[in-house]
């Protein structure tokens, strides 16, 4: 390691003058600028979350503008909050994820409204209570939906065969109407193929379940009501497939392995986790089916997107939102990425009414059209996502645990209580 | 002759014991490079694959399909080299003050350097987001470079080695010909110092290029990311495809782990005695 | 500390400039311990004394803008930060509206929060189920590696080499071979006929891959940090408890361990204060999307640390004031635990 002295006191200008350096061109973002009239203009999503075809295509065809896209990892609600804050990192346009845009409301100066850049002519094609969710109370409109989540069983057509279970997706959808059917088949699948398990965690169970109801964590008058019948009967719900041994308690990255394994049997979950089973397990192409939810329909999730208030032009990242959620590329996302449209008139197009091979050519619309139309919409307040997570650690406790589930109502309800005081709720 | 006899097992099996715990520190290394060789199909069955593949391109060149290496690469040097080279000088030439120097406040100086060394950052970690709010610094490298330009730990280590390893005489000698404080440390310090140096350099790269938890918090734009940040969200985000991810952890790992082989003598040498301190 | 390369720097060769003369070992009129500190404090000072002596503070400018750059950054990104967080630990804060003064009120919740004192347990758990193998493994390796001659470099390199790996990577590693439904260790398992353990699941074993994590990165460096003071026990002691009759673990327990206090004390110190610190490793581990929440340190909760606690809260909730209630609290529990420590180490050391 000979060093010359020269060389070193060159290379610690050069460092200071490169710390410089990439200071000045961290402004090098489109944020900062302060002209709303950039032509260079950053859009932020997950994987998953938009078409990437889609994003390519809204590429080329605002030829005059230089749309960058960046698929940020991790957790993005964080990401974006610290994007948020850190102005020459912002992007122009973001995704919000439907389980945080409820968080996003108190912020809402943080945002664009969207009614001031146009969304206003558009607002009476899109689906009025997926709207609402990223409506303010004093009627802002901060995120323009991307998909919805109607729920639905995935489930596997040759493993219900072999446990003489019903195959037939209108046969299932009927005889496995309640939540005590479904776990009553899972008891029979699991006898025929022991390794085969009926829900991947009792979690995704309790989800369900409160997504059928209109009544989430917190009421409209900011009082907590994570101690009710509701959310009881959710919670017993959830426990039976543990107490029956049908649950695989799956809580780690291993549900991919599980998945294309044949562990699981079913997988309750909106429309776009179709797409998380078939990236799981290509493999399983053609032996998966769609079946109504036990219970009725229900609502999981389905995203937004949005445009920071730093955004160096929203009249142009309003027009890349609405060309990229117009119906016809809606359409075309829910072929590619399994995003279900929040355009009816979507609904009607050759691209949902086909049949989907991943799912043997079955017209999956038959499933999700009518859940989609019969979604009870929720109340879900700032605070919801963080007072709810107490149950789901509670939930995974009694997997990872052994933890008596009564014990562990108790711990979740006297927890979610605390943060919800925590968080200002009443 | 029975004596020698077990006088040699003796040995033997205390080269036995070190052996295995040789092979259990060296054997992810192995195991990296066998999963990045294969494909994630093979890492899913049994029984596994227990030998290299010839999958390693097709990984890597999934990997940069997901995400951008060089750029995080690119990063994580400007990151490590900007701060090795910053704490070199400042802490050298502060070194040099406290070694060689009286001056006022010297003593309380020095030891609120020292009680201060082992102070958690998380404790200043929310403050330190805001001031890059502030400062508009959030979410650029200057965040990681600027708040370790300098550091006690290389103070400390320096001063040590200054104050022995500088002859007052060559210090005398050059004040007499008329050098003031700057000229001796350039003239003087820094070639003296230099072995010492070069352990702190060392340290302080490695330190930096293996940093997670500020640049997890201060970095956000995906093309901003140093290499572990982009590293762990690929593990969040593509956990399926295992083979890729471990292409990713594989050319992150091997450069630094050459290099140090590389020092490692002298720098395990320098370590310790830092510790022993 | 008999074999250490680089300690002169003889080696580096002629250098350029004035300095001629070899430069090196300490100067023979200043022989051992703190030389800086005593023989030294006149000479290289008193060179001020040539113009008399106008004892003002000014005169040290160069000195004082030497060690400038240290503690104006301490100041600005540590000392004040530090400080801002007691003050934050008081206020209600999102981080992006107003402050509100609650006073006591987050150290209220957090006494009463449960999982608190859950990452609290985790936290304890998971140091102990690392410090002490790791301490007591890098003994052996140390004592094994130091009754040798040959191969000594190698071994040193090789053990060393965990504690300069990515984190972040070995986090990724240790998830692979753990998996419950692939990893190397339940085919290895399957191999002998032993049935999976889902490690990953398991509110124990989650622990315990995070404590053989920590214990793989760091027992070669502590060993090495034992070697070096297992060197400087001088050899006649050895020989003359032989000659007395005493066995090997008699030597090792009456003579290397209580030479070896000071060194096991650092360790010990060093250990604790980054132990109680683990972060990366459960937010790695558990960072994948699969999971409900990637920051809830798994399932159960149950690789939860204080210190992933702290960033869910301050980072992902942006409850900053708990945030800091949070960190607060757990750096006086951290001082709590080395004080403690420290004494113990102490008591023993007083007793003949």
């Amino acid at each position: 390691m000979d060093l010359s002295r020269r060389r070193f006191l060159q290379a610690a200008v050069l460092a200071a003058a490169t710390a410089g350096a990439t200071a000045a061109c961290g402004g090098g973002g489109s944020g900062s600028s302060g002209s709303k009239d950039s032509k260079n203009l950053t859009l932020w999503y997950w994987s998953g979350g938009l078409s990437d075809k889609v994003v390519a295509d809204a590429k080329k065809h605002f030829s005059d503008i230089t749309l960058k896209t960046s698929v940020v990892g991790g957790d993005f609600k964080t990401k974006l909050l610290t994007g948020l804050r850190a102005a020459q990192s912002a992007p122009d346009i973001t995704g919000i994820k439907g389980e945080d845009i409820a968080s996003f409301l108190p912020n809402a100066n943080r945002f664009v409204d969207l009614k001031t850049v146009g969304a206003d002519k558009l607002v009476p094609e899109y689906l009025s209570w997926k709207l609402k969710q990223a409506t303010t109370q004093d009627g802002k409109l901060i995120g323009f939906p991307i998909d919805i989540g109607p729920c639905a069983t995935f489930y596997r057509e040759d493993l219900f065969a072999k446990a003489g279970l019903p195959t037939d997706p209108a046969k299932v959808s009927a005889e496995l109407a309640t939540w005590d059917d479904y776990f009553k088949a899972g008891v029979e699948l699991h006898k025929a193929v022991p390794k085969t398990f009926l829900v991947n965690n009792i979690g995704s169970v309790f989800t369900m379940v409160i997504g059928q109801g209109t009544r989430r964590f917190i009421d409209e008058d900011n009082k907590f009501i994570g101690d009710q019948d509701h959310i009881r009967t959710a919670w017993t719900t959830a426990v039976k497939p543990y107490t029956l041994g049908i649950d695989a308690k799956i809580n780690d990255n291993t549900w991919n392995a599980a998945v294309s394994g044949g562990a699981l049997g079913t997988e309750i979950g909106a429309a776009w986790h179709a797409l998380d089973i078939s990236n799981a397990a290509p493999g399983t192409k053609g032996k998966w089916r769609v079946a109504s939810l036990p219970g009725g329909p229900s609502n999981l999730g389905g995203s937004f997107l949005a445009i920071p208030a730093t955004s160096g032009n929203p009249d142009e990242a309003f027009k890349i939102i609405s060309w990229i959620l117009s119906p016809e590329n809606q359409a075309r996302g829910f072929t590619d990425a399994a995003l279900f449209p929040t355009a009816p008139a979507a609904y009607k197009l050759p691209a949902l009414t086909g049949g989907d091979p991943f799912f043997g050519g079955q017209k999956t619309i038959e499933i999700f059209g009518p859940a989609a139309e019969k979604i009870p919409a929720a109340f879900e307040a700032p605070a919801d996502a963080a007072v709810s997570a107490p149950f789901y650690s509670e939930l995974t406790s009694i997997e990872a645990k052994g933890k008596d589930p009564e014990a562990a109502w108790k711990d979740a309800v006297s927890q979610a209580k605390q943060i919800a005081q925590r968080q200002g709720v009443k | 002759m029975n004596g020698l006899n077990r006088k040699r097992v003796r040995g033997l099996s205390v080269h036995v014991i070190l052996m295995l715990g040789v092979v259990v520190s060296v054997f992810p290394f192995y195991w990296i490079v066998v999963m990045a060789t294969n494909t994630s199909q093979d890492i899913y069955s049994y029984p596994p694959k227990l030998w290299f593949g010839g999958n390693l391109l097709t990984n890597i060149q999934h990997l940069f399909d997901k995400m951008d290496f060089f750029g995080s690469l690119f990063n994580t040097v400007i990151v490590s080299v900007c701060t090795t080279l910053l704490v070199l000088f400042f802490d050298s030439l502060a070194a040099f003050a406290f070694a060689k120097y009286e001056f006022p406040g010297k003593k309380i100086l020095f030891a609120l350097l020292v009680s201060m060394y082992l102070l958690p950052t998380q404790l200043a970690i929310i403050p330190q987001y805001e001031i890059m709010v502030q400062l508009g610094w959030l979410g650029t490298l200057k965040a990681l470079i600027v708040p370790a330009a300098a550091n006690a730990f290389g103070i400390f280590w320096m001063r040590q080695y200054t104050s022995s390893g500088v002859p007052d005489e060559l210090l005398d000698a050059a004040r007499i010909e008329g050098a003031g404080f700057f000229r001796q440390y350039w003239h003087v310090v820094l070639p003296c110092v230099r072995p010492a140096l070069a352990f702190l350099g060392i340290y302080t790269f490695i330190a930096a290029w293996n940093d997670y938890v500020l640049p997890l918090v201060m970095l956000v734009n995906p093309d901003r990311l140093t290499l572990q940040v982009a590293l762990a969200q690929l593990y969040a985000g593509h956990s399926t495809d295992y083979s890729m991810v471990m292409a990713g952890v594989l050319l992150a790992v091997i450069p630094l782990v050459l290099v140090f082989t590389f020092f490692a003598r002298g720098f395990i040498a320098d370590a310790t005695k830092g510790a022993l301190r | 500390m008999s074999s250490s390369p680089v300690a002169g720097p003889a080696a580096t060769g002629p250098s350029s400039g004035s300095d001629t003369a070899p430069v090196g070992r300490p100067v023979p009129d200043r022989p051992s311990g703190g030389p800086g500190r005593h023989g030294r404090r006149i000479r290289p000072v008193s060179a001020g004394a040539r113009p008399g002596p106008p004892r003002r503070v000014t005169r040290y400018w160069p000195q004082y803008l030497a060690i400038s750059p240290y503690y104006l950054l301490f100041s600005v990104f540590m000392f004040f930060p530090v400080i801002y967080t007691v003050y934050l630990a008081f206020q209600k804060w999102d981080g992006i509206g107003e402050m509100h003064f609650v006073g006591f009120q987050q150290f209220r919740f957090l006494w009463d929060d449960p999982v608190f004192w859950l990452s609290v347990r985790n936290t304890l758990v998971i140091w102990v189920l690392s410090t002490v193998p790791m301490l007591f493994l890098a003994l052996v390796l140390a004592v094994l590696v130091n009754s040798t001659k040959r191969f000594t470099a190698f071994y040193r390199v090789a053990l060393f080499i965990p504690s300069i790996t990515s984190l972040v990577a070995i986090a990724i590693f240790f998830g692979a071979i753990f998996s419950n439904n692939f990893g190397l260790i339940n085919a290895i398992l399957r191999s002998v006929h032993v049935s999976a353990v889902p490690w990953m699941s398991n509110e124990w074993t989650i622990k315990l891959v995070i404590a053989a994590l920590m214990t793989w990165q760091w027992t070669g460096y502590n060993a090495i940090i034992y070697l070096a003071g297992l060197q400087a026990i001088p050899s006649e002691l050895y020989e003359a408890a032989r000659m007395d009759g005493a066995g090997p673990v008699r030597i090792f327990f009456s003579i290397t361990i209580p030479l070896l206090r000071p060194i096991i004390l650092f360790t010990v110190v060093v250990s604790t204060v980054t132990g109680l610190q683990s972060f990366t490793e459960p937010q790695v581990l558990f960072g994948s999307e699969a999971a409900t929440n990637p920051n809830s340190g798994g399932p159960g909760q149950a690789g939860l640390t204080t210190l992933l606690y702290f960033y869910h809260q301050a980072f992902d909730n942006n409850d900053f004031g708990y945030g800091a209630a949070i960190v607060w609290a757990f750096f006086l529990l951290i001082l709590l635990i080395v004080l403690v420590n420290w004494r113990l180490v102490q008591r023993k050391e007083r007793r003949p």
